[in-house]
């Protein structure tokens, strides 16, 4: 019986010419948005790799001078982008695009693609997650709402249960059919996000297929929590009209009002502090220490020096006091660093939460942040770029002052360095974290997606069991 | 029957009805939550304005308090904060902030005032590059999922508000078999449907105005009547839009439920996946000059000027002239030549940045003629230009800042090159910014355009539902 209903239900809805026709712009709207997305992330991905060559010949090329002049100057790093962030380019139009390496200085990422464009260009960029995390949802609403309230309406649902039909099998024919017309959809979608990433540049993460199916799966569970809901809501409401409108509540809700309100509550738990603040709490503390991390004493250092060396002037040392000098100091400031920027990173995972809690209410903010976290675009991996750079940046900073400490004397200003030692800093070669590490970080979306999935099922079958026949 | 008696019937059949009741109460809820969210941004803005003003105030008692301790005999506190030095007055020690306060309806509109600086160090040293820095220290996550402020409220929700209160408005008096009984009256179906309408655009748009004319009373944000007058006919343009879609669908003689599917259906097409399609065409069509590509291309041109001007010591002491100790710090040339390779640098970066600006500006001229296809994107457009916190009122700021820096430039730089210090009697006349608001009628001439758009959209739509209701008949 339920294979009589699951294809009646699908050959209904195939043969809809509203679903025809909703499915078409759906469907042409994920094509080209993945499209454009594979495009434009091939775009970006070659266009830093190419920038990032040139910096590193700027960088061996900048010719002979002292060493410490050649950590001012410097290297550029651009965060490259991973095969799969084609499909949901997350919070990189907002977070930077790359950062300058100089000594002294941690600096900010700059380049922020959405300050670059208009506004007309925040207020819908439509990229394929875009389509999944909104159309498809509304999608599943118009086929579903009319799929027990409607029969009930036409009066049907008397008819066909007592054919002897269990409801359970009912509701299951009937998801099992949508879930089928879904799939005409969805299945070509994947085939062809798949083909795309299979022929896309790899990018510095591992097992992007991997990836891709991970994701594919939690858009699935969240299309099934959809479907499930939306089920429940039909065999709940008197009448079509009334499921159709408590289903596009949600789904406004979900999709619009919801991520927003996070935004606000995340704000509020957790405050960032003011751009002027937390650049003004970094001068004091880089000026005079803070809590025990105190600046390094010159006077101090070069005593030890000297009398480690036994020698009774700077001039006399077998080294730069100079160089250990600065290399101390950098040492000081990387502390500063890491205290200040580690307590913003962490405020604005703090407020990650928040949203990832808020999908308790609406399952939209979880999906989001897992399919942000597999694109590789989510706020955590832009940290973990950040971290990398940061981290090439102190070890280029210690190699340059160390050879200016042990290859030049005190108050030597003339001591150049060329190429050999330019070429003596690695390039920088970054490996994004692997999906353990962002499913990690993720454990939250995923146990709130999974309970909307199974809540949705769970009161579908309740208020399938409970519908009123007339 | 005159519209006194529709109207008098309209507020009865409201009060009887309970969902719209609770419709209404929401979004009052909602418009009143989103003006809070706009205060308490718009407090915060001012908040750190007034903190970097204080600032400037208290880096020139600092310096004023040190010169006057050196005058009077004292040595300087460190030789390399000497602020006789013009490097150091008007170097990055001795900065001036300039500030632009928050656009004078911003409580209305966030816009892209969370993404784009209101405030510039400016000193010697300020060149292209500083004008590219990031705006406020904002969680990327947040600034992606964008603020609940006044103008999602009317851009999003008010058009779901609008169709729910319209989108039966004749066919539900058909589908009841009132239609005939009415009509049996003398009177038109057009006025009656006007008259309906009229009733619930006053409810909707009411309450939307009068929440912001409040919040910006009570929050004295009411200093720009022009800018007001903008917001307002842009939000009520955009409301009636949206009825007189409504008005249309219904003379098409359908079901309640038929039109309420094509009214959202509508604004699904015309809110969310216009705006993004178009988006997605004007990335395609104009694209915008890559920023990264600037970069490599700033760094050759810096290159250049850096290699063009002395080997003065392996470079280091242009760095670290602290560390000269003695070497050449008393060099007379030095200055000069220190600020020479600056200077070369910053014109190189310029020449490059002017160039990739005149660009984007171009391809941003060619996208913005897309916002003419969606009513969603004029309304946004108007809206935020009113509020001033577009980004043409940041583009505005940032020459006055470029004009400040080339001020405090012509300030410094004759000291630098004649290797002339700095005294007390100079620092009453060190440049202070002030910020030219722009003429507020510059905002009415870039909205004038999408506004008449608008309006006209509304016309157009208003007519073909005029046209449609003559033909309704009672037997309809």
């Amino acid at each position: 019986m339920i294979r009589h209903i699951i294809r009646k239900e699908f050959t209904d809805v195939v043969r809809d010419g509203r679903f025809r026709w909703c499915s078409i712009l759906v469907g042409s709207l994920l094509l080209v948005s993945l499209g454009h997305g594979w495009v434009e992330s091939q775009r970006v991905q070659r266009e830093r790799q190419a920038a990032q060559a040139t910096a590193r010949e700027h960088w061996e090329g900048q010719g002979e001078k002292n060493p410490h002049s050649a950590a001012h100057y410097g290297i550029y790093a651009f965060k490259p982008r991973l095969a799969l962030s084609f499909v949901d380019d997350g919070v990189d139009p907002y977070a930077g695009t790359s950062v300058w390496l100089e000594a002294h200085r941690q600096n900010d990422f700059m380049l922020r693609p959405a300050q670059d464009a208009s506004a007309a260009q925040r207020i819908g960029a439509l990229t394929a997650a875009q389509v999944l995390q909104h159309l498809v949802p509304l999608l599943i609403i118009l086929l579903t709402f009319g799929a027990l309230a409607g029969e009930r309406e036409r009066g049907t649902l008397r008819q066909l249960l007592a054919t002897g039909v269990g409801r359970r099998e009912l509701a299951t024919g009937k998801a099992l059919g949508l879930s089928g017309a879904l799939a005409l959809l969805l299945v070509p979608a994947a085939a062809v996000g798949a083909a795309a990433l299979v022929v896309a540049t790899p990018g510095p993460a591992a097992s992007p297929l991997a990836r891709g199916a991970v994701l594919a799966g939690i858009y699935l569970v969240y299309f099934g929590a959809f479907l499930a809901l939306s089920l429940a809501v039909s065999a709940w409401a008197r009448s079509a009209r009334t499921a159709l409108v408590v289903l596009l509540a949600v789904w406004v809700v979900n999709g619009f009002v919801a991520p927003r309100v996070a935004v606000d509550l995340s704000k509020w738990l957790h405050p960032t502090p003011s751009a002027l603040q937390f650049a003004r709490t970094m001068e004091q503390d880089l000026g005079s220490g803070v809590d025990g991390i105190a600046p390094p004493d010159r006077a101090a250092i070069t005593q030890a020096l000297l009398e480690e060396h036994g020698v009774d002037s700077v001039q006399a040392l077998p080294v730069n006091e100079t160089g250990i000098y600065l290399q101390e100091s950098e040492e000081f400031s990387n502390q500063i660093f890491d205290r200040n920027y580690g307590a913003l990173w962490d405020t604005f995972e703090r407020q990650t939460v928040v949203h990832e809690a808020v999908a308790a209410a609406a399952p939209l903010l979880a999906v989001r942040a897992l399919s942000m976290g597999l694109a590789g675009t989510d706020v955590e991996q832009h940290r973990h770029f950040a971290t990398a750079a940061e981290t090439y940046r102190r070890e280029m900073v210690l190699l340059m002052n160390n050879d200016m400490a042990m290859n030049s004397r005190s108050g030597d200003f003339t001591y150049a360095a060329g190429r050999e030692l330019w070429e003596e800093v690695p390039p920088l070669d970054y490996a994004a974290p692997g999906m353990g590490w962002v499913l990690g970080n993720r454990v939250l979306s995923l146990i709130v997606l999974a309970a909307w999935l199974g809540g949705a099922i769970l009161v579908a079958r309740a208020r399938v069991q409970r519908a009123e026949v007339g | 029957m005159t519209a006194r008696t529709v109207l008098r019937k309209e507020w009865r059949l409201l009060r009887a009805d309970r969902a719209l009741r609770i419709a209404l109460g929401l979004f009052g809820v909602l418009l009143v939550y989103a003006l809070a969210n706009g205060v308490v941004w718009t407090r915060f803005q001012e908040r750190n304005i007034e903190s970097a003003q204080t600032q400037n105030v208290e880096r020139a008692a600092g310096f004023a308090e040190e010169l006057a301790h050196i005058e009077a005999g004292g040595e300087p506190a460190s030789q390399f904060a000497d602020p006789r030095s013009p490097f150091v007055m008007g170097g990055s020690s001795g900065s001036h902030t300039a500030t632009l306060e928050p656009g004078p309806l911003s409580v209305l509109a966030v816009g892209q005032s969370d993404l784009l600086p209101y405030y510039y160090d400016v000193n010697i040293y300020t060149n292209e590059s500083t004008l590219q820095q990031n705006g406020e220290v904002e969680n990327p996550v947040n600034l992606m999922a964008g603020r609940f402020d006044l103008t999602f409220v009317v851009v999003y929700l008010l058009p779901l508000l609008v169709l729910a209160l319209s989108f039966n408005v004749l066919s539900a008096e058909r589908e009841r078999g009132t239609l005939a009984l009415t009509l049996s009256q003398p009177v038109r179906v057009r006025s009656i449907v006007a008259a309906k309408l009229a009733f619930r655009a006053m409810l909707a748009v009411g309450l939307v105005l009068a929440v912001a004319v409040v919040g910006l009373l009570a929050t004295g944000g009411a200093g720009s009547p022009g800018r007001m007058l903008l917001w307002c006919g842009a939000v009520v343009a955009y409301a009636l839009f949206w009825f007189a879609l409504a008005a249309w669908v219904n003379t098409l003689r359908r079901t309640s439920a038929w039109n309420a599917t094509v009214l959202v259906g509508a604004w699904l097409v015309l809110v969310v996946v216009l705006p993004a399609a178009i988006n997605i065409a004007a990335d395609l069509l104009h694209p915008l000059p890559s920023r990264v590509e600037m970069i490599t291309v700033q760094r050759e041109a810096s290159n250049e000027a850096v290699n063009s001007r002395s080997e003065l010591l392996a470079r280091y002491l242009e760095d670290h002239p602290e560390m000269a100790e003695g070497v050449v710090a008393d060099d007379p040339g030095f200055g000069a030549l220190s600020w020479a390779a600056t200077d070369a640098v910053n014109q190189q970066v310029e020449v490059v940045t002017a160039e990739h600006d005149a660009r984007r500006a171009e391809q941003i001229r060619l996208v913005r003629r897309y916002r003419y296809l969606s009513p969603a994107l004029l309304a946004q457009d108007v809206i935020i230009d009113a509020a001033g916190t577009g980004d043409a009122r940041y583009a505005h700021f940032r020459d006055q800042v470029r004009v400040f820096a080339e001020e405090w430039r012509e300030f410094f730089v004759p000291a630098i090159l004649a290797d002339e210090q700095m005294t007390a009697s100079v620092l009453p006349q060190v440049p202070t910014y002030r910020a030219v608001e722009e003429d507020p009628g510059d905002a009415a001439r870039r909205t004038a355009a999408p506004l008449t758009v608008l309006g006209g959209l509304v016309l157009l739509v208003g007519m073909g539902a005029g046209v449609g209701l003559g033909r309704v008949r009672g037997a309809d």
